[in-house]
């Protein structure tokens, strides 16, 4: 396999949770135990009640293409020759918004308002990704 | 004075900048310096009346604080720095104003220094930009890990959700590329003064799709600066003074996103309906918006016109798009906007430019391309902030 030459993340102790998630194949969000906000970006306690009570929870991994992108220009050599791709922002069933790649879908099949689900891409022994297909039916 | 109001209690007493080019081959305290140098000769000032210092846009992509008090043999009484993001011009001008009026210093240079070509790696996307290395949708919505980088990406995102759900095209978008670069052929210190076409626009390649390359700002050289005094010193300086008659912060949140208004619904906003409450910066400056001669905004995009208008209520939400058709945003329109040619077609010097260009709007400088009897002009960004800005 070739070595992987995209951007890795920058996993620390504020987001550790959501990618060791990932790599167990399950997609998990801060829950606030006290409001029942979920959230995303990590914040180091819930961001609208302030309270410290909050877990990592499944989320249902689905969701809608709120806007995307096509990169027709390679700000990332490693990006090159996937020009023209494309990145979504996502929103989930749950609220919070991700950037992300789409699969399984041609650039000129994606429109604002798709559902969609989450799929997993191991891109390293380390790090798996949170992409998103078409959801079937 | 009453306390808290500071309408009209600072002005600005002398503006001065570079040329403005693509690769100028001159270090950014060189061009600060001089940019620094035109504006005291403007005002009628020597080095020494100078004692403060706003550098927006700072190191390590613009000029250095720091170093430029070492080189220009300056002496500060106070000074400060923001990163090096364009989005803190009126921050700049509105920490001079608090500066001067609470006697801290007597003349405070605001500005910033670029040059982009003086940079290895390209410093807007790709491996060489710190800033947008924030992932999970940091400053413009940057994921580097995606592949989303470059701030012109998150402005895409904005007009992908704008077009779908307004129902607006790319070529409404392209009116506020023509019209700046119309405003941009009758300015001599222009990059770009060749006139464009819709066509022009649509022919343009993609750089982050839905935007086009005529969607986006230059990426270039120069400086400008502008000095922020008190009214009452202005008075006795060589030029009318330019008073800042109202000023309005910048927001952060999770209900912001920096490209457009809240309630939009892109990054973490909650999607609503966007109605503007009342806009602090007319209520200080006293003003209703009808009574402005010209507005000014940061362009970096396109879209970033249609997301300011819509903010500050010039316009119903999603009606920007056809409120920037028929030469409304053009000189002689109901609302002159960017009457330099803006970031897109004068240069990006981070919106100093714009000051530059708003300051002598207001003394009657602009020749060619001069709003008659110019009055009233405000700084409004998609972002938030603003300034209105009076004839003295």
């Amino acid at each position: 396999m070739a070595e992987y030459t995209k951007p890795l993340p920058a996993i620390s102790t504020l987001n550790q949770p959501y990618w060791d998630g990932l790599k167990q194949r399950q997609m998990v969000l801060p829950y606030c135990e006290a409001c029942a906000k979920v959230w995303y970006p990590p914040a180091p306690f819930c961001p609208d009640c302030w309270s410290h009570d909050f877990r990592w929870q499944a989320v249902s991994g689905r969701g809608v293409v709120n806007s995307w992108v096509v990169f027709h220009q390679a700000y990332f050599s490693s990006f090159k020759d996937d020009i023209p791709y494309a990145v979504a922002e996502v929103e989930l069933e749950e609220g919070p918004r991700l950037l992300t790649n789409l699969v399984e879908v041609a650039n000129e099949d994606i429109a604002v308002g798709m559902s969609v689900e989450v799929v997993f891409d191991d891109v390293t022994d380390e790090v798996t990704l949170a992409k998103f297909r078409p959801r079937k039916g | 004075m009453s306390a808290g109001n500071l309408k009209d209690v600072a002005a600005v007493c002398g503006v001065g900048h570079t040329a403005y080019g693509r690769k100028m081959n001159r270090s950014q305290i060189d061009l600060a310096g001089e940019a620094i140098s035109n504006a005291l000769d403007d005002a009628g000032l020597g080095r020494d009346d100078l004692d403060g210092l706003i550098v927006s846009f700072g190191t390590p992509i613009g000029a250095d604080a720091d170093t430029l008090a070492y080189a220009l043999g300056l002496k500060l009484r106070a000074y400060n720095q923001t990163w090096a993001h364009g989005r803190f011009t009126a921050s700049s001008i509105q920490w001079a104003a608090m500066m001067v009026s609470a006697g801290l210093t007597n003349v405070v240079a605001c500005m910033a220094s670029i040059s982009f070509s003086g940079f290895r790696k390209p410093m807007m996307g790709g491996s060489g930009d710190a800033e947008g290395g924030r992932e999970a949708g940091g400053g413009h919505g940057e994921d580097p890990v995606f592949g989303m980088t470059s701030p012109g990406a998150g402005a895409a995102l904005v007009a992908r959700k704008y077009f779908d759900r307004f129902g607006a095209t790319s070529e409404q978008l392209a009116a506020v590329a023509v019209a700046f670069r119309k405003h941009a052929a009758m300015n001599p210190n222009a990059i770009m003064r060749t006139p464009i076409s819709v066509e022009d626009h649509q022919n343009s390649r993609f750089v982050c799709e839905p935007l086009h390359l005529l969607d986006y700002c230059l990426i270039n050289d120069g400086a400008a600066c502008v000095l922020v005094t008190t009214q009452e010193r202005a008075r006795d300086m060589a030029k009318r003074p330019v008073c800042i008659s109202g000023m309005q912060g910048l927001p952060a949140g999770r209900e912001e996103f920096i490209w457009t208004y809240p309630g939009f619904g892109t990054s973490q906003q909650t999607a609503f309906d966007y109605v503007p409450g009342p806009q602090p910066v007319y209520e200080m400056a006293d003003v209703s918006p009808k009574y402005l001669d010209a507005l000014f905004t940061y362009d970096a995009f396109s879209i970033l016109a249609w997301t300011a208008l819509e903010r500050f209520g010039f316009c119903g939400q999603g009606e920007a798009a056809a409120f920037t058709q028929d030469g409304r945003i053009e000189l002689g329109g109901e609302l002159p906007m960017n009457t330099n040619g803006g970031l897109m077609s004068e240069g990006h010097i981070m919106g100093w430019n714009h000051q530059v260009e708003i300051v002598r709007q207001l003394r009657g400088e602009c020749g060619e391309r001069q709003i008659p009897n110019a009055q009233l002009i405000q700084w409004a960004n998609a972002y938030g902030d603003s300034l209105v800005y009076r004839a003295g």
